[in-house]
């Protein structure tokens, strides 16, 4: 993949002139940054328990014994996530001014992935969850669409899911269950290593297809990679915590790719695929269908479902593909993190009540019907695919660092910059929600 | 269905050709089943350039939302802010008054229905797991002082692994008494002294 075969659009001239040694050096020190961060919350997570780490199977006992470490604590934390965040920033804008080298930055990202995977599990308990699920399946006997965790008591994954979810059936598509009952064979700790192994397969595979799709669109692919690759909520929170967020990301990537490349029917496939790991993946669909209008695009979505229809039923019933359900309930959960718990409390409410849940759907509704129209009209379905997974989360009274995520490869690969600048925004206002325990101590 | 070329390059963004002008303001080709709507209902594969007027709406639209949501994370960062040092001199309190200065697993329970700053502190009155012996609880109200702590104003106590409910409560001591939030006699041998300095 050389970048020498197109001429990146909007910035040609500007990457052809080679990095003068002050951009260099401080590209360097961006880099150095953003990775002696990762590590710095890395080795500290690998040395136990505490309010950001959860309960783990060893499986960075060798990590901890290295004796660098310490707890890691909030401040620790968010110094970390604020140093990342700064490099990042900085790391972007000279990319935008100069041309950063392909090795280097291919480098950065690959490292960054691969340290945020060799670590314990950052931040959330979702992929104990995940394999839960797959040991409900496997090895009880007992349909993950019906019963929670609480199910398999007396397993041993039991005491590593988080305590809010014992009771709650999995919200998470027949594919993704699927796919992951293989490593409920694998032991509890070897489950943890298969799935970290899949993500980080997964992450490598999304920044490749961000690569293509932005070269494919006369882009520059490096500034791209680099927006995804070392985003800090991408790496600390979407990596760290071995979110299935990231295969999503993927399969989109993939339809993204294949629509470019012409085959609409695998590209509504794909999409229909990751709808089938997370729901809000079929956002892309509409958009794909109304851009396209093509009959490959209603094949391939129709056979996609078909064939998900038939491997899944016989193993969970109905209850696999009531998507709607999971939805409808995750919905209605809130997060103190969510824009919408934000705004009531500067509303001076207590909190969000069903009435801003019906508001909230019904500005997601209009900011939809806009985003179709446009796109009937012309409008690049990719970034009003973007918009729509962007404004699912900004609208969501349950948001969580990797849900900022899943337009972020999208940003990248269209032309209209506001949905990165937009994405970006709302991914620094989040940071910015972390900060409170900077100026106050957490009570313990 | 006859759809758009594949070519991404080209569909990426708006159409060059002026508003207007009849092949760009009718991309569907002849015989389409899109060519029998009215021209301003067909599809296009590109946007027209227009005078950008629905991008400056969009655009302006875009930076109000942002405004709100920057104003409401940062009135939440303060907000929280405020929260945690209120707890910090709540457990400051409640260790200094029941003189168990090392005990970590203190919970509290803040006004979340009508945003007081009143909380309710509980904590194990002899060392053990949390929650697994008698409880302690202290009723926190007003300002952190210059010690860095809050007033106690009363409280109660409640047997190991019952949810703080007054059915549960005993030995209501301070505001606690005058509230009425204890219904449930002293269990025999369990602890009922009021905690001094935060006896009312």
């Amino acid at each position: 993949m050389s970048s020498a075969v197109v001429q990146p659009v909007g910035g040609a001239a500007r990457r052809a002139r080679p990095a003068p040694a002050l951009s260099r050096a401080l590209t360097y020190v961006c880099g150095g940054l953003l990775l002696a961060a990762l590590l710095e919350v890395v080795l500290d997570a690998s040395v136990g328990h505490t309010q950001l780490i959860p309960y783990t199977p060893d499986v960075a006992g060798w990590l901890r014994e290295t004796g660098i470490g310490e707890l890691l604590g909030y401040r620790v934390f968010l110094v970390a996530l604020l140093v990342s965040t700064a490099a990042y920033g900085g790391l972007l804008a000279l990319a935008r001014r100069e041309a950063i080298s392909r090795r280097w930055a291919i480098g950065l990202v690959v490292a960054l992935g691969v340290i945020a995977c060799v670590g314990p599990v950052l931040l959330s308990t979702d992929v104990f969850s995940y394999i839960a699920y797959a040991r409900m399946g496997v090895l009880h006997g007992v349909n993950p669409y019906l019963h929670g965790p609480d199910a398999i008591r007396g397993d041993p994954i039991f005491r590593y899911v988080g305590e809010d979810w014992h009771h709650t059936a999995t919200a998470y598509g027949p594919l993704y269950t699927l796919l992951s009952y293989p490593v409920a064979w694998l032991g509890v700790l070897g489950a943890l290593v298969a799935m970290k192994a899949v993500t980080l397969a997964a992450s490598l595979g999304t920044l490749w297809l961000t690569w293509r799709c932005a070269r494919t669109r006369r882009l520059d692919p490096v500034f791209a990679v680099l927006v995804v690759g070392a985003n800090p909520l991408y790496v600390i929170y979407g990596l760290g915590g071995a979110h299935n967020d990231v295969i999503t990301m993927l399969l989109m990537m993939a339809a993204v790719a294949l629509t470019f490349a012409g085959r609409d029917a695998p590209a509504a496939a794909s999409v229909v695929a990751g709808a089938l790991v997370k729901a809000t993946t079929a956002a892309m669909l509409p958009f794909m269908l109304l851009a396209r209008r093509r009959w490959a695009t209603v094949w391939g979505t129709v056979a996609a479902l078909a064939v998900a229809a038939a491997v899944s039923y016989p193993v969970f019933g109905v209850h696999g593909l009531d998507v709607v359900a999971a939805l409808n309930r995750d919905a209605a959960l809130v997060s103190k993190d969510s824009f919408a718990t934000e705004i009531a409390h500067l509303l001076g409410k207590n909190g969000v009540f069903p009435v801003d849940h019906d508001l909230l759907k019904a500005a997601l509704v209009v900011i939809v019907a806009h985003l179709l129209w446009r796109t009937w009209r012309g409008y690049d379905w990719v970034a009003a695919s973007g918009w729509t997974l962007l404004a699912i989360s900004v609208t969501s009274t349950w948001l969580l660092a990797w849900y900022t995520l899943w337009s972020l490869p999208l940003s990248v690969v269209t032309r209209d910059r506001r949905l990165l600048v937009a994405t970006l925004a709302v991914q620094a206002l989040f940071v910015a929600h972390q900060l409170a325990p900077l100026f106050s101590p957490v009570p313990s | 269905m006859r759809g758009p070329s594949g070519d991404p390059a080209v569909s990426a963004g708006p159409s060059p050709r002026p508003a207007g002008s009849g092949e760009a303001g009718s991309p569907v080709r002849a015989g389409s089943i899109w060519a029998r709507l009215p021209e301003r209902l067909q599809p296009r594969e590109r946007e027209r350039c227009g005078r950008g007027d629905l991008r400056r709406v969009e655009s302006t639209l875009l930076v109000l939302a942002f405004i709100l949501l920057a104003v409401a994370v940062v009135n939440d960062v303060v907000r929280e802010t405020h929260v945690n040092e209120r707890l910090a001199a709540d457990a400051r309190t409640w260790r200094t008054l029941t003189h168990h200065l090392d005990y970590q697993n203190v919970s509290d329970e803040q006004d979340l229905k009508n945003f007081t700053t009143r909380d309710v502190l509980c904590g194990d009155t002899q060392p053990g797991p949390p929650d697994a012996r008698p409880q302690v609880c202290l009723i926190m109200t007003g300002p952190i002082l210059g010690d860095g702590r809050r007033a106690a104003r009363g409280g109660f106590y409640e047997p190991p692994y019952r949810p703080d409910v007054a059915a549960n409560r005993y030995a209501c001591f301070g505001s606690a008494v005058r509230e009425g939030l204890c219904r449930l006699p002293t269990p025999p041998g369990y602890p009922d002294a009021p905690i001094r300095g935060a006896d009312g």
